[in-house]
């Protein structure tokens, strides 16, 4: 039975063709823009650790300066590199130092050092310990030590959980701690210090690292015991050198910086912009 | 005169002979787009992956089951993560198919019309949730609640990443097959019980094995979609780059191929080994796919042989097949005891050895009328289990999101990092997204379908294309994200814009559109095109005047699926489209925009203290993409309601 | 003693489909291995009355019926009945042919496999059985094995009426089985009416009356939901009682 559907459900169909197509257009011819003169817009992007900074330094930056837009967004750090190297981005953020196969490719880029991120060793809080030492972290991360009675806690199976291999923050802790020694095959590895966080804190035997702005209640940062000096991780311990894990962030332009990239990087080098630093819980530089 | 009128008359028809064949070329070209698509992807995966290759040599490289590229000592092997990925996929097929095909038939046979008005779409609605929730929703909700359950050290598993997987499958599955078996006609069904067979029996005997090319599409396209995942996967299987000791154990951590792409691409250093090894990585993700893919359109076309009647001998004879059978079910039990054992120990055997007892002792002394209500008991049980996933995911969304949803929080822009503020223009932006993507991808893939289903035959060219297409289904989301940077961003120009995101959404979400388009066209009767021709339309009249309608409720499924898809998607857009914050809305398409499920990931990821910020943009984008789905679900059923033969 | 004699027969039968109602106090005798036409204008009611002998109407959501349709004497249109072996004992044949999508033998297989047969020698010698008696065995015995959607319109229909047979019933219901045929298979289906009736009881909706004269013993006249005349072929088609028959008879109306 072919019913004159063809004639009755045809609109149907054209309708919502031509509700897409409008909304297309809707796309291409859309309003909101500023009229003003003068704009200046700058571009950074990279490493998701320093975003938080470059974000809120670009807001603050943009609330005085109404003419100059700054877009942040976040890739990771070899995004950060290629973006800019490729001039996709004015600045580039990167959680770690440059790769000699990134200089090779972008000889021209300029390092900034924005601030320091200090790595802090947490546990869940029902968990007894409260302090190791580096000796003993290695020795976790490297499946040496896979109970935590053997570092004087309870009974129980250590979960081991890590950053994945193309982290900066791994990257530093193996240089610092792990001392370029190979970690445990069956470490979990997670993308972000938001994940380890959370794993570590519905895990009660779980173990991890993140950068010292995690730090919350869900969670039981560990002291560090140097030489029987408890050091606890604090702002103020990174910044006067007492608490050892420790690397810098960074932000990099194609050449020295000039224009809006140059005012913006001013902007977070100043006192102001170190105040938003440590802020977001990293430390400053100055 | 009368020389003139003919050669008038010639040259109409000669000009519509060219319309048509304009037409036909239009479509072919729409047609080859996924094509060209795959080539240009696996061309950039070659190039950037060769050096990598060539460097670590290919037995290294495979078989090397250490996979430790940031060391001093590097070693790139990705034999762990080729099995780690192999074993959540199978996990995955465990769960969604049975789960997925057994709601499809309750869906369209066994609930009242009612039920499956509103159920159909509801689960639909799943394939909205953003990948990023779902791994949220894993790393929160579900390995906590394995760890308690099952009493492990971590519930970071194997078996989680399964049961998360099989979720994002199962949307696509149950709507595409509850699809393919409502379209078996239905002179079957009743054939079928006329001869006195109870509906379980015609639903096994008869509408399955119709349904089946059906089925088996949306089971590829499902386990596509799960196999190209990366967001969620990487948030719950612990992603340990070991091998499962033993091999059958679901509770060790494992480590997935697209998991550890989407990991460590955003961080590499480009141009290093590590970078270009990656790239090695996501070529052997995508020629396993291209396998699997071509296997299943080898079985999938004996399968049609079989039934429309093509005289090639059948694969395996009668025998055979039997044999073949006895060996699977005995592989299966083998397994099953092996998992039941690892997971619970003796008690498992002892419950499954139960279970089997009762399924033999019911096969051999149950009433065929006690069969079927078990088995509708079953199918029942299947949709629940869906539904209450459905139902835990989106309550844990609702109820912790709702405290977020303010005025403000709609309509501003976000300040102090989304912590305050709104999320405005992370809204417009998706919307932008995903209309724009929409826009691209729907004429092209229906193109496509048409091309293939109704301007030419079976043969070379349409393998090509469809397996170009499978290929593009499962490619991994970060491929196609950073295809679309050193494509369109920087190869083409478009630089990091709506545009360049809008594209690869598109390319994204183009085997999805073009495979239920083409399911659709396909169980549309040739009677009704030999109709039109018949009474001499054109064939591209035929196609737009009764083809295209008659198969509209189909095209809008597939649509539906593919909002759903592109809405919730982050890794195509971090490296083409997004910004994270934004002040003002995009005024061309060259500009970036912000987008929900970035900002979410981000919030989620790397901003400490926006907690409900988090949730509550989860609750946005769920809300909007239910919004449009509204109006699809409602153009379908108007179309349903109005096509009938 | 008049039960013995009728395979099926209905009293006081009203149907419904929600509010509308399609057969209204239809009382109808069918005498066992007899073919019996049923025959009227389209929509007159004859499929849904043939649709009732087997309870297919149950499919139908807002279908409901009042009256009572006896089977060998025994009501069946209670509860209670067993739906599932009411439609093995009544076969039926549909208008358009409907071969599963599956080779000729799994076609003719399905029925005693659904019933639970499942020795593999049994099953062959039904298929042959069943294929013979629907005349269509020489044409496929060396094919068994293609698919069914291969064959020609008139050999799926035969195939179908051969998959009926296959699980033994006694009364088969044909609904308008040769209006998608051409003029040689439907010769072929009415000699094959014909020879059914020695072993079954046949009931078939034609719109054709010629067919309905050329292969029925009794023919059953329906006009809006009505049975206006039943009796033997001879009477219904040379001396009808009702004005209605003959008009409709000799074609002018319908």
């Amino acid at each position: 039975m072919t019913r004159s559907f063809s004639i009755r459900s045809s609109p149907a169909f054209l309708a919502g063709a031509v509700v897409l197509l409008l909304a297309a257009a809707l796309v291409s011819g859309c309003v909101g823009s500023d009229p003003s003169v003068e704009q200046r817009s700058i571009s950074v992007t990279g490493s998701t650790t320093v975003l938080p900074i470059a974000q809120i330094a670009a807001d603050t930056y943009m609330d005085k300066h109404p003419n100059d837009e700054i877009l942040v967004s976040g890739g990771g750090s070899s995004v950060g590199v290629k973006a800019v190297g490729e001039g996709t981005a004015d600045i580039g953020m990167a959680s770690r130092d440059l790769k000699s196969s990134e200089m090779e490719q972008y000889p021209g880029l300029v390092e900034h050092v924005v601030a320091v991120d200090g790595i802090a060793l947490i546990v869940n809080p029902e968990n007894s310990i409260s302090s190791l030492t580096l000796d003993q972290i290695k020795a976790i991360y490297k499946g040496e030590i896979t109970n935590w009675k053997d570092v004087g806690g309870s009974d129980r199976q250590i979960v081991v959980v890590g950053r994945d291999s193309a982290s900066g923050t791994r990257e530093f802790f193996y240089e610092a701690v792990m001392q370029k020694e190979e970690f445990v095959r069956t470490q979990q590895e997670l993308n972000s210090n938001g994940a380890v966080k959370q794993t570590v804190a519905q895990t009660p035997d779980a173990i991890g690292y993140v950068g010292l702005g995690y730090i919350d209640t869900s969670v039981k940062a560990v002291n560090i015991n140097m030489d029987g000096v408890l050091v606890e991780p604090t702002i103020d311990n990174v910044e006067n050198k007492a608490y050892p894990i420790a690397r810098s962030l960074h932000m990099y332009t194609k050449g020295p910086e000039t224009g809006l990239a140059k005012d913006f990087l001013e902007f977070l080098m100043s006192a102001e912009g170190q105040q938003i630093v440590s802020n977001e819980g990293f430390v400053p530089i100055i | 005169m009368q020389k003139n009128r003919i050669e008038s008359q010639t040259i109409d028809l000669f000009t519509r002979q060219n319309k048509e064949k304009t037409i036909s070329c239009i479509w072919l070209g729409t047609a080859l787009v996924a094509v060209i698509t795959i080539i240009l992807i696996l061309g950039f995966l070659f190039k950037e992956g060769l050096p990598a290759i060539i460097e670590i040599g290919i037995p290294e490289f495979i078989f090397n089951e250490i996979w430790r590229p940031t060391s001093e000592n590097p070693s790139y092997g990705i034999y762990s993560l080729i099995i780690g990925s192999i074993l959540v996929t199978i996990g995955a097929i465990a769960i969604a198919v049975p789960l997925g095909v057994g709601s499809a038939i309750f869906i369209s046979e066994v609930a009242p019309p009612q039920f499956r008005e509103a159920v159909k779409p509801a689960i639909e609605l799943l394939a909205g949730i953003p990948s990023v929730v779902y791994g949220f929703f894993g790393l929160i909700v579900l390995t906590n609640w394995l760890r308690i359950l099952l009493d492990l050290s971590s519930g970071a598993t194997w078996l989680a990443g399964s049961i998360i997987l099989g979720i994002m499958a199962l949307p696509t599955i149950v709507s595409i097959s509850e699809d393919a078996i409502s379209s078996v006609p239905k002179d079957f069904r009743s054939a079928s019980l006329a001869l006195g067979a109870t509906r379980w029996q015609t639903i096994t005997g008869v509408l399955i094995p119709s349904a089946l090319s059906g089925i088996t599409a949306a089971i590829i396209l499902g386990l596509g979609r799960a196999i190209g995942e990366t967001m969620a996967v990487l948030m719950v299987t612990g992603n340990a780059a070991v091998i499962p000791d033993p091999i059958y154990n679901v509770l060790s951590p494992i480590r997935t191929l697209t998991a550890t792409l989407g990991i460590e691409m955003g961080e590499v250093a480009i141009g290093s080994t590590h970078y270009h090894a990656l790239f090695g990585m996501a070529l052997v993700l995508l020629l396993i796919t291209l396998f699997v893919n071509l296997s299943a359109t080898y079985i999938l076309a004996r399968i049609r042989e079989g039934q429309t009647g093509s005289s090639r001998t059948p694969l395996f004879s009668h025998e055979q097949r039997k044999q073949i059978r006895s060996i699977i079910i005995l592989s299966i039990l083998v397994a099953s005891g092996w998992i039941s054992f690892q997971i619970v120990g003796f008690h498992g055997i002892a419950i499954l050895a139960a279970i089997l007892t009762l399924g033999y002792v019911g096969s051999r002394f149950l009433s065929r009328q006690s069969k079927e209500k078990i088995a509708f008991g079953c199918v029942t049980i299947a949709t629940a289990l869906v539904l209450f996933a459905l139902v835990a995911i989106i309550f844990d969304i609702v109820s912790n999101g709702l405290p977020a949803i303010t005025w403000e929080f709609l309509t501003e822009s976000p300040r102090n990092l989304g912590r305050e503020g709104g999320i405005f223009p992370a809204i417009v932006g998706t919307i932008y997204l995903v209309i724009g993507a929409i826009a691209i991808a729907l004429p092209i893939g229906v193109g496509a379908a048409i091309y293939l289903n109704e301007y030419t035959l079976e043969g070379r060219l349409t393998r090509i294309i469809r397996a170009g297409n499978d290929l593009l289904n499962g490619t991994p989301s970060i491929v196609f994200g950073l295809f679309g940077f050193a494509f369109l961003v920087i190869f083409v120009g478009l630089g990091v814009s709506l545009l360049a995101g809008q594209i690869t959404l598109a390319l994204m979400v183009l085997p999805t559109i073009i495979r239920t388009s083409e399911e659709a066209l396909k169980s549309v009767p040739d009677s009704l095109r030999h109709g039109s021709l018949a009474l001499g339309a054109t064939r591209w009249h035929t196609i737009s005047k009764v083809v295209l309608p008659a198969a509209a409720p189909g095209i809008l499924t597939g649509t539906i699926l593919s909002i759903g898809r592109a809405a919730g998607e982050t890794a195509p857009l971090l490296f083409t489209a997004v910004v994270f914050s934004k002040r003002f809305l995009p005024g061309t398409v060259f500009e970036p925009v912000m987008a929900l499920p970035y900002h979410l990931f981000i919030l989620a990821t790397n901003v400490p203290g926006a907690d409900t910020q988090k949730y509550g943009t989860a609750l946005v984008l769920l809300a909007l993409v239910t919004g449009i789905y509204a109006v699809a679900i409602l153009m379908r059923r108007h179309a349903q309601k109005t096509v009938r033969w | 003693m008049k039960q013995q004699n009728n395979a099926l027969e209905t009293q006081a039968l009203n149907l419904y489909y929600g509010s509308t109602q399609a057969l209204i106090e239809v009382d109808i005798q069918i005498p066992k291995n007899k073919v019996t036409a049923l025959i009227g204008p389209s929509g007159c009611g004859k499929s849904t009355l043939l649709r009732c002998f087997n309870r297919m109407n149950d499919l139908i959501p807002d279908c409901s019926i009042s009256g009572s349709i006896l089977y060998h004497g025994e009501e069946i249109t209670g509860r209670s009945t067993d739906v599932v072996e009411l439609r093995k004992r009544i076969g039926m044949v549909f208008q358009q042919p409907n071969p599963f999508p599956k080779s000729i033998y799994e076609n003719v297989i399905y029925g005693p496999r659904v019933h639970g047969i499942k020795d593999r020698k049994e099953l062959d010698a039904i298929a042959e059985k069943s294929l013979k008696g629907a005349a269509i065995w020489e044409e496929v015995k060396d094919r068994l094995h293609d698919a069914a959607r291969g064959l020609s319109g008139g050999q799926q229909q035969r195939l179908c009426i051969a998959r009926t047979l296959s699980v033994g019933p006694d009364i088969i219901l044909m609904d308008e089985p040769c209006s998608a045929l051409d003029p040689i298979a439907t010769a072929k289906i009415e000699n094959l009416i014909t020879e059914l009736k020695e072993e079954y009881t046949v009931v078939i909706v034609t719109h054709n009356m010629q067919q309905a004269a050329r292969v029925s013993d009794y023919t059953g006249l329906m006009y809006m939901g009505r049975l206006i005349e039943f009796d033997t072929t001879p009477v219904i088609f040379e001396r009808p009682k009702e004005e209605l028959t003959e008009n409709y008879i000799t074609g002018r109306f319908g």
